[in-house]
Order: structure tokens, then C-alpha cells, then sequence
């Protein structure tokens, strides 16, 4: 009993180490700055100015999924701007794609996506998203035309008014993107040691043994165990937590020297999570490959501009935001991907292959289901589909899943029923249920050697039959 | 509410769901007041649809005397300040 459950912690625990491991904070801790940037350095205007209702359709409905991808990273910005597009803007059908775009892609699932299971799958999300979130605002603004119609047509001054982005804003946006894409990529370029530095610190290969026997870990199963490097990150990540409380947190009371302390330390984080550290009998090597060096330039240039190109208000903007964001997501993210490695050891393999093992409609189907029922705070459904694939899971329903999962849950169908009415909002449910198990079918079939080619022309001819259906229905 | 004081005394309103920002605008807009010894009376507004009786899309949202201040971020302590000062002179 006492074995079992210590088993239970020690895989929680292993899980962890993976998941705090230096590349998965390369990936995380840029997607937390630039989704911080997002929300606090986008003018909101410079987009919905594209979403008033007598903008034409081309504009509208694209702009509406950029609208998600860009400005919806928190939920209590989607509820208000869903609403206010679709009773004062431009109207039913790219309000509900906007709905659909702001969930499945936001800046820190679809990195943490392509950074866990893959760039392929994150592309996929992330174009499926795109076309599925304007075909079914389509759909939907064809079967409810009528009511549409009947929408106040007060005032029209919402979505009105001229913003741009500055030059330093725009500059700080492609530093912020450089840093994820050096910090995560994997090529020959950035992987290569340029040259090397022995310290004779022979501590760190005796704390590395001790982290082998607190927790044992096999590479022949791809656990990684955590290493000396993965320990002091988790140690400084501490620290940024300590310094963020009496710097940032009363940000808004006027920027403090605790503030500086903590940009320094994630700085420094940044650094130290680049390089490549091998611990040994007779001290340690230091490997400074080109990672490290791109990610030093990068963060120097940032926390220049931080410093002396931005505005106070903009620099307290972006560090709260990116700290909220941290403070919301990250404790979740931690039990999440415990929990996540605790109950692996529960699951039977055969249950997962059987159920959902092959790319058919049912296999879809399962993993659809799956999304609907069960909830997973933002970030947690990487790790849950990280272990259905290792348990066997296809990579068809794996993406049928990771689209409807964050889409649907019995909270957000309430409160979009709410504002659109019951019936709107479960024609809205099936058709993401269907769009779903579409999406899936398709990747899966990609990944069982299907063609591209003959995969686009079926989503062509999937869309073509139901707009003929949707002119059928009409008349 | 103070009415004996000759001060008018300030209506202002904090839009948003609830979130962590809404939050932090509400405890900024206390200590604003408390600072510049203003009489105010503080509504929150959960209900989203009350956003777009103001003309806003996003939150949280401050309305001071029925006219909208700020949305979609957050004003610094000495910005309501500021915005108390000129709306009660």
C-alpha cells in the first residue's frame, strides 16, 4: 500500500523534473513574456477597428481570428469582446469565430504544443483552428440569418477610432519571437559547442548522484531525470517567485528596486537554462553553444528596451501582465503535470490503444468525448495528451482532442449561451464536436503517409458540400 | 457617504467579471480615494452586457460620474488620482 502510493509520488515527481527541465523553460518562460506583451502592449483598437458591422466578410472574418489569436489570452477578455462583436460589431458569424480562435490558439498553448508534441501538431492545430473557426462563424451566420438581422442597430462607435503599434513595441515583439525560436529550435547552428570552460566545482557531481537516487530515472524509456542544471533553475525559479511578490505584484503602486531584482534573475534564468552544463568527476564543463549565445544578445536587448525605450507605463503593463499570467497559469500547470504523471502509472495501456489507438470516426469520436467531459486549466492538456500518446493513443484523435478540449466545457457553453441563446449555442456544440472529428480524421490520415495534396482537396470538398447543404437549408 | 460635506461626492463604477484585474483596480481605486480624502461610492459591475452600455469591450472598465475613464488595462494609482481630482473640481 505504502509502496504503491510512494510509487505514485515518484512518478509525479519525475514528470515534474521533465517538465521543469531547461528546454521546457526556453519554451515557457518567452510564451508567458509574449503573451504578457500581448495583452498589455496591443492597442485593442488597431484590431477590432477591422470588426465593425459594415466591414465586408473578407476582412471581418479573418480579422476575427486574429483578434483570438492576439488579444483573447485570458478568458475575461473573450466573454466581452465575443459580446460586444456580436451585438454592436460585426455581427453573429465572426463573433463565434473569434469564440472559437481565442481557446485553441493562444500564444502559450500553441508554443508549449509544438515544444512538447511537436512543431508538426502545433501547425496543425494551429491552420485547423484558423479554417474550422471561420467555416463554422460561417455556418453559423447563414442558419441564423434572420435573427441576425433583428441585432441592435444603435451605435456603431465601438468599433471605431485609429491605433498603431510603435516602432519600439513592434521591435520588442520580434526580439520577444527570437527568443522563443532560438531558445526552442533545434538546429545544427544553435545546437554546436563554439567552445568550452572547465570549472573545478566537484560538488555539482555529487549533487547530480544525489538527484540520480532521489529520482531514478531510465533513458531508455525517454525520462530524463533531473539533472544539477534542472535543480538550481527550479531553485532560481523560486527566487523570481520571491523577488515578483515585493517587486511586481505592487507594480501598480509605482516601480520599486525588488521590481529590477526579478527581470534580473529571469534573465539571468534565460542565460543559464541555454547553456550546456555536464557535470563530472573533476569539476564541470560549461558548453557555450550557439543557444546560448543568441539567448544572451536577445535578453540583453530586451531588458535595454525595458529599461530605456519604454515608457514606465508600458514596462509596468507588460511585467504585470506577464507576471499574471505566470500566477494564473504556472501553480496549475505544476499540479496538472504531477497529477498528470501520478495517474499515469494507473492506465492501462490497452484501454487507451483499444479505445483510440487507430484514426477511425469512433476513435475520434473517444477523443472528442473526452474533451467535453472533462476540464483541464489552460497549459494542462499538453502533458494529459502527451501521456495518451505515450500510452498508445493515435495522433488523429490525439488532435481531435486537444482542439474540442479547451473549446468546450460545460462552463463556457452556459455563459456563450448567455449571450447568443440556448439554441444558438448547442447548433455552436455540435458543429465544433463535428469540425473536431474532421480535424482529426485528416491529421491522422497525414500522419498514416496520406498526401497532402488529396487531404486538402477532401477539406475542400468537405466545405463545398456543406455550404451546399447550408443554401438547401436556407431556401 | 458623507452628504453634510460640501464635497459632491463621486459615483464610480468598476466593470469586469470578477477577474484578478478587476480585482486590483478596485483595491487601487480604494486607496486613490482614501489618499485624496474624496466621498465616493464604489459599484462593481459583474454582468458583461453592462460593459456595452458604456461602449467598452474590454476589461476591466472604469467609469467615473457616468463617464467612461479607462478600459482594457489598468491606470497607475497616479492616474485615478488624477482622474478623482478632475472630476471633483
Amino acid at each position: 500500500m505504502i509502496d504503491s502510493a510512494l510509487k505514485l509520488i515518484g512518478s509525479g515527481l519525475e514528470n515534474l523534473a521533465t517538465y521543469l527541465a531547461a528546454h521546457i523553460l526556453l519554451c515557457l518562460l518567452p510564451a508567458f513574456l509574449i503573451a504578457g506583451a500581448m495583452s498589455a502592449l496591443i492597442p485593442k483598437k488597431a484590431i477590432t477597428k477591422f470588426l465593425g458591422r459594415d466591414r465586408p466578410k473578407y476582412i471581418s472574418y479573418p480579422a476575427s481570428a486574429l483578434a483570438g489569436f492576439l488579444l483573447a489570452i485570458c478568458s475575461c477578455t473573450v466573454i466581452p469582446l465575443f459580446a460586444g462583436i456580436y451585438k454592436k460589431g460585426a455581427g453573429l458569424g465572426p463573433a463565434i469565430t473569434f469564440l472559437f480562435v481565442a481557446p485553441a490558439i493562444n500564444i502559450l498553448a500553441l508554443s508549449y504544443t509544438g515544444q512538447v508534441l511537436g512543431s508538426d501538431f502545433a501547425i496543425a492545430r494551429l491552420t485547423l483552428s484558423i479554417v474550422f473557426g471561420i467555416s463554422i462563424g460561417m455556418i453559423m451566420a447563414t442558419i441564423f440569418k434572420q435573427q441576425d438581422l433583428l441585432r441592435d442597430q444603435n451605435s456603431d462607435t465601438l468599433f471605431k477610432g485609429e491605433a498603431s503599434m510603435s516602432w519600439p513595441v513592434i521591435t520588442f515583439f520580434i526580439l520577444l519571437i527570437s527568443l522563443l525560436i532560438v531558445g526552442t529550435t533545434p538546429v545544427s547552428i544553435l545546437k554546436q559547442t563554439y567552445f568550452q570552460l572547465e570549472l573545478p566545482f566537484t560538488s555539482a557531481y555529487l549533487f547530480q548522484d544525489f538527484l540520480n537516487q532521489l529520482i531514478p530515472f531510465d533513458p531508455a524509456k525517454g525520462e530524463e531525470g533531473i539533472t544539477v542544471q534542472g535543480a538550481c533553475l527550479i531553485g532560481i525559479l523560486v527566487l523570481i517567485g520571491l523577488a515578483a511578490w515585493k517587486g511586481i505584484q505592487p507594480i501598480f503602486e509605482g516601480i520599486n528596486k525588488w521590481t529590477w531584482v526579478a527581470v534580473s534573475l529571469l534573465g539571468a534564468t534565460l542565460l543559464f537554462a541555454s547553456l550546456g552544463i555536464m557535470p563530472h568527476s573533476e569539476g564541470v564543463t560549461l558548453l557555450i553553444n550557439g543557444k546560448f549565445i543568441g539567448v544572451t544578445c536577445i535578453t540583453f536587448a530586451l531588458g535595454w528596451m525595458l529599461k530605456k525605450k519604454f515608457t514606465e507605463d508600458q514596462t509596468r503593463d507588460f511585467l504585470w501582465e506577464s507576471w499574471r499570467f505566470v500566477k494564473q497559469i504556472f501553480p496549475l500547470l505544476i499540479i496538472g503535470v504531477f497529477t498528470v504523471g501520478a495517474v499515469r502509472t494507473l492506465i492501462n495501456p490497452q484501454w487507451i490503444q483499444s479505445l483510440a489507438g487507430e484514426n477511425t470516426i469512433s476513435g475520434n469520436l473517444v477523443g472528442v468525448i473526452f474533451g467535453v467531459f472533462m476540464y483541464f486549466p489552460t497549459l494542462v492538456e499538453v502533458p494529459i495528451a502527451q501521456m495518451f500518446l505515450d500510452l498508445g493513443m493515435h495522433r488523429g484523435p490525439l488532435l481531435a482532442y486537444l482542439i474540442s478540449d479547451p473549446e468546450l466545457s460545460l462552463q463556457s457553453i452556459l455563459i456563450t449561451a448567455s449571450i447568443i441563446g440556448k439554441k444558438k449555442a448547442w447548433v455552436y456544440v455540435g458543429l465544433i464536436a463535428f469540425f473536431s472529428i474532421i480535424s482529426g480524421l485528416l491529421y491522422g490520415a497525414w500522419i498514416n503517409g496520406m498526401s497532402l495534396g488529396i487531404l486538402i482537396s477532401c477539406l475542400i470538398a468537405i466545405l463545398c458540400v456543406l455550404s451546399l447543404l447550408l443554401t438547401r437549408f436556407k431556401a | 457617504m458623507n452628504t453634510v460635506n460640501s464635497e459632491p461626492t463621486l459615483d464610480i463604477k468598476i466593470l469586469g467579471p470578477g477577474c484578478a484585474n478587476c480585482e486590483l483596480l478596485n483595491k487601487l481605486v480604494k486607496k486613490a480615494i482614501e489618499s485624496s480624502s474624496i466621498h465616493a461610492h464604489i459599484t462593481k459591475l459583474t454582468d458583461p452586457s453592462k460593459l456595452l452600455d458604456y461602449d467598452m469591450i474590454s476589461t476591466p472598465g472604469l467609469v467615473i460620474n457616468n463617464k467612461a475613464v479607462t478600459s482594457g488595462r489598468i491606470p497607475s494609482l497616479t492616474e485615478i488620482t488624477k482622474f478623482l481630482q478632475e472630476a471633483t473640481s
